[in-house]
């Protein structure tokens, strides 16, 4: 077993919405990622998994909010420190962020360099412009981005090259965990594979430790990434390995979810799409019992009126069911 | 529909802009049915009579006199007469009289205007005053004759042949008449205009005028601004680029400017209010329309257009089933901001001279321009002009709210 | 520098395009009237004051001017010519004053006036808005109802209500005029201090209406761009708030200055309309006394004159706006 970088214990957080309510979208997700490893994070949309990636920087402001819950990087727990702290001590430099739409993520009227001279001087005042363009341009040459695109301004960059750029600025202070959420969805295939081997080519490198990749792309994260885990209503419901979690389903709502995609795997011919159907419960008033019931073809009264605990198994599998494996198992074959 | 007309009356902006505005409207429409008669008869011989109750005096002595013993009759009668400044005056020429200022008490009226009458001298010009400042010195003296005395006044009949008077009956001190008893009162809560007529029925007719203007207007830039916008969207290509390129050229040209120009042009004698409100239609309908286009731009190759033509829909059917929808909400948001600014610019025209033919109607505008031209603001004529302002601004006022509640409801991502 | 000289070369080409239209309607809409411009004009003279004598002699100088007996193209040529030229005819109200000779006096108080009132309020205006945007609390209470109201009282209505406040009530400025009416124009210290309190109230009443419009544009730039995606990156990667306004502000400014550009044309009418309320000797004031004194060839050439400073001063607008966002060179280059 390799060095945890990352572990998040029993983390909460919520939003408050202009009408003064609150909204649990992360509710007490525990997670580790160790050095050289990834883990992917899937999930439908509003299940919240975009918030934990939001959640797992340890910086935040309105309307999301901290309620409990430790954030542990590489054996340094972030959850109590000021915000200014974090800012100046963790993020860029212990774990960095990827966001969702990489179109609009650099400011439009700043060139690429002076966003990076914002960034790298936001961390250690002291650095030369001249030291701040020879550290840019090496990372972007290892990389494989031509140095001129640093004296390009952002609506000068196609799509693709725009995502590139956004990647080789998150890593540009070498974090030990890089969070990317759903860093590839808006772009066309051919983009979308440079993204991803970039993504990887990142993990080889070294140039980052551990990578929690998030995105409703099941076949992507099973190439990707060494672990997944689904969450669902804004808590986790399984937890594996990719291979376990895609082939193996243990939570109904995994199942569900894997049912609903094909990933080009021998094996996977001739199996029958299923769509889950409803919508996830709303956030503000989360179901008491299992989250999942409402949806759950195998309900019982039980699992409406019980708060559902997640269960650890033998080989290191967590998810939250009130059935055993078994039980599961045997429900799924005789389908 | 129904549902968005519900989430509409929900917003409490577009619900208070919407009050406000039907009250108006309401008082334009309704107040002409139950005080009929033209609107501008001149009814004041002079310029800007002050708000308030005009009792016609013949049926004052006229009327049954009742006696009241009220405690500061007299009080408020010097009140009235002598305020600070006029005390201030009178030991004025009272020092320049020769009177030591220590002997001159401004707050004892008793000992001031027994002083003054004592010393006051009509004829005397004392050294350094203007001719001018002699006369107000006289005017000031005969209105504070009288003042502390207790005696009544007499009212004298004139024989026709000899010319003598003789003495019919005496109004004393604390005598009253009933207001309500007395045949002819006229109350001007605004007072007069400059022309001498009252300021209620004018401003209320002369809001009707300018809504109506407004709405003339507004239909005019908007239904304009649609169909061109529409056109140049869908149809696209050459037609597309004229239209571009009229409403480019209209953008820069400040509109003001063809306004005048236009107006002008027309003359004084053919400018109704009609006239007017065309004119201001036909100048602004230019914003409308490169919204619109834009809009139909980028519907005009969505799924159900495509669908629609596919089908084969003929272009109007699809831009009547499958496009207008779309911008209609757009298209009520900028008719409601299209009467607001033709109201504004009937005003400004109106200032300027170019208004609507001064005889025939009243607009908001005209009061303007005919207050300024009197210089009401100079002179403290407050109702000339003020009560013209707050229409003009409760109008544009709850426009703009309605239109800022729709606009929430139609787009959230407005909301914060 | 290819992309702004591309930039450039088109809004010049726009420029010179409108600049030929508004001579066009210019000249064509009184034309468009029924009857002979000439006719007309001296009809309304006749109505006036002026003597016989004034009335020939003006047909004639008209007649000539506008050549009324050539087809209407050649006519067109000469009212360019004549324009190129700075001649705009006499006037008839203040005969025989030169029509240039008073459009030139009126139009340097107007740009003195509007000019620096214009900026200062854009200024004041997005400072405003853009406080009232990031600061939320108490400010967007407090600034926001303010400039909505300011904002929806007409331009004279304001100008008005300043006026009876400030010069009939308060005294503090005199109530009409450029400057003392017992002073001749003159670089004397006393007649510069009269200029500067007349000046007082017809500028900040200016400067408040433009700051209404301006504050409630900025407020919603602002907004949307501190809930754009590359501040909360910005914000991720440890990136100052201080700085991350510096980019938020930037941003929403530049669609201000193109919004003081498209704006231009209703301020400054707005303005030419307040400006009569202080008896202000500019621009608005002249067409004001020419409408009541029907005098033709004086509206025409101020209407001419503010259109093309309308026009002047947006291409200058535009031009400035091309060098400051990069977004304007990237999209003419490709």
């Amino acid at each position: 077993m390799g060095k945890v970088m990352l572990e998040v214990k029993e983390l909460t957080t919520k939003y408050i919405t202009r009408f003064k309510e609150d909204v649990y979208a992360v509710d007490h997700v525990s997670l580790k990622v160790e050095e050289g490893k990834s883990l992917g994070i899937a999930g439908e949309s509003g299940c919240g998994k975009s918030t934990l990636a939001l959640s797992l920087m340890g910086y935040y402001f309105p309307p999301l909010y901290y309620t409990s819950g430790d954030i542990i990087i590489d054996g340094r727990n972030i959850s109590g420190m000021e915000p200014d702290d974090i800012r100046k001590t963790i993020l860029g430099r212990e774990i960095a962020y990827i966001p969702q739409a990489a179109m609009n993520a650099l400011n439009p009227t700043g060139k690429v360099i002076n966003f990076i001279e914002d960034v790298v001087r936001a961390h250690d005042s002291k650095i030369t412009k001249a030291e701040v363009y020879e550290m840019a341009s090496e990372r972007f040459n290892l990389l494989g981005l031509p140095p001129s695109t640093l004296e390009r301004y952002p609506v000068e960059l196609s799509g693709g090259m725009k995502q590139r750029t956004v990647i080789a600025i998150s890593v540009i202070l070498g974090p030990k965990v890089l969070i990317a959420d759903e860093p590839s969805s808006a772009l066309d295939v051919t983009s979308q594979k440079m993204v991803i081997r970039m993504l990887m080519d990142l993990m080889e490198k070294q140039v980052i430790k551990s990578m929690i990749f998030i995105t409703h792309e099941l076949p992507l994260l099973y190439n990707v990434t060494d672990d997944i885990m689904v969450m669902y209503a804004g808590q986790m419901v399984e937890r594996g390995t990719a291979q376990q979690t895609v082939f193996d389903p243990l939570h109904p709502y995994s199942k569900g979810l894997m049912g609903s995609i094909i990933v080009p795997e021998s094996g996977s011919r001739g199996v029958r799409l299923t769509a889950i159907p409803g919508t996830p419960p709303n956030l503000k008033k989360p179901p008491f019992g299992c989250r999942f019931a409402e949806r759950c073809r195998y309900v019982t009264p039980e699992c409406i009126v019980r708060q559902v605990e997640p269960v650890e198994t033998s080989n290191n599998r967590m998810y939250r069911c009130i059935f055993s494996e078994e039980y599961l198992r045997k429900a799924y074959a005789n389908e | 529909m129904k549902h968005m007309l519900q989430q509409v009356f929900h917003s409490p902006k577009f619900v208070v802009g919407f009050i406000i505005f039907m009250s108006i409207l309401l008082l334009s429409v309704i107040y002409p049915i139950f005080v009929t008669g033209d609107p501008l008869v001149i009814i004041g011989k002079g310029t800007f009579f002050e708000p308030g109750i005009y009792v016609n005096v013949v049926d004052g002595i006229d009327s049954q006199l009742y006696s009241l013993s009220l405690p500061d009759v007299a009080e408020k009668r010097i009140a009235l007469k002598l305020g600070a400044t006029e005390r201030a005056d009178m030991k004025e020429w009272l020092v320049a009289f020769g009177i030591p200022e220590a002997d001159i008490d401004t707050e004892d009226t008793e000992a001031l205007l027994n002083i003054w009458n004592q010393n006051y001298d009509s004829k005397l010009r004392l050294p350094g005053m203007t001719n001018a400042r002699k006369n107000y010195f006289a005017r000031l003296d005969a209105s504070i004759d009288n003042l502390l005395s207790t005696e009544g006044i007499i009212i004298a009949s004139k024989d026709p042949s000899t010319g003598a008077l003789t003495e019919e009956e005496t109004i004393g001190q604390s005598q009253y008449i009933n207001v309500n008893r007395t045949s002819n009162v006229k109350v001007l809560p605004l007072g007069t205009d400059n022309f001498g007529r009252d300021m209620v029925p004018e401003l209320i007719s002369a809001i009707g005028t300018s809504l109506k203007i407004g709405f003339i207007a507004g239909s005019i830039a908007t239904l304009l601004g649609l169909v061109l916008g529409l056109v140049a969207g869908y149809v696209g290509g050459w037609v597309d680029d004229i239209i571009l390129f009229v409403t480019n050229l209209f953008i820069v040209i400040p509109s003001f400017v063809l306004l005048i120009l236009i107006s002008y042009s027309i003359g004084q004698e053919q400018r109704g209010a009609v006239t007017v409100a065309v004119v201001i239609g036909f100048t602004s309908w230019v914003w409308t329309c490169r919204a619109v286009r834009s809009q139909v731009i980028s519907l005009r190759n969505r799924d159900h257009v495509n669908l629609s033509k596919l089908s084969g829909h003929s272009t109007a059917h699809i831009i009547i089933s499958d496009i207008l929808p779309y911008v209609a909400s757009y298209v009520v948001m900028a008719f409601i901001l299209q009467i607001s600014s033709g109201i504004l610019s009937e005003a400004g025209l109106s200032i300027l001279g170019l208004g609507p033919k001064t005889s025939d109607v009243a607009t908001l505008g005209l009061m303007m321009n005919w207050a300024m031209i009197y210089s009401a603001h100079i002179m403290g004529k407050w109702w000339a002009y003020f009560p013209v302002i707050i229409a003009i601004a409760l109008i544009t006022f709850s426009m703009n709210l309605m239109n800022t509640g729709l606009d929430l409801v139609f787009n959230p991502t407005l909301r914060d | 520098m290819k992309g702004y000289f591309k930039y450039f070369r088109n809004k010049f080409f726009w420029f010179v395009v409108t600049l030929i239209f508004a001579f066009l309607l210019n000249f064509l809409l009184p034309r468009l009237m029924p009857g002979d411009p000439v006719a007309a004009i001296t009809a309304k003279i006749a109505q006036g004051s002026t003597s016989i004598e004034t009335v020939k002699e003006v047909y004639k100088e008209y007649e000539q001017l506008f050549g009324t007996d050539k087809p209407i193209s050649q006519q067109f040529v000469l009212y360019v010519r004549n324009v190129f030229n700075g001649d705009f005819g006499t006037s008839f109200t203040q005969y025989p004053r030169k029509v240039s000779s008073i459009i030139g006096s009126s139009l340097g108080w107007t740009l003195a006036l509007q000019l620096p009132a214009i900026l200062v309020g854009w200024i004041i205006g997005n400072v405003l808005g853009a406080l009232a945007a990031y600061v939320k609390k108490g400010w967007d209470k407090v600034v926001m109802p303010v400039a909505i109201f300011v904002n929806n009282l007409p331009a004279f209505g304001l100008a008005v209500i300043m006026l009876v406040i400030f010069a009939v009530q308060l005294k503090w400025f005199p109530t009409s005029g450029g400057y003392g009416f017992d002073l001749i124009p003159s670089f004397t210290p006393n007649f510069i201090k009269s200029v500067l309190v007349h000046y007082q109230l017809p500028f900040w009443t200016l400067v408040l209406i433009a700051i209404g419009g301006q504050a409630i544009g900025m407020r919603s730039m602002s907004i949307y761009e501190l809930n754009a995606d590359y501040v909360k990156y910005a914000r991720f990667m440890g990136v100052p708030d201080g700085k991350i306004i510096g980019y938020v502000f930037r941003n929403a400014m530049l669609p201000q200055v193109t919004g003081l550009a498209l704006a231009l044309g209703t301020m400054v009418g707005g303005s030419l309309v307040a400006e009569t309320i202080f008896s202000y000797p500019g621009l608005g004031s002249t067409i004001l006394s020419a409408v009541m004194g029907s005098d033709y060839p004086l509206i025409s050439a101020a209407t001419l004159i503010v259109t093309m400073m309308v026009l002047a001063f947006n291409f200058l607008i535009e031009i400035i706006y091309g060098l400051i966002d990069p977004r304007i060179k990237a999209a003419q280059s490709d």
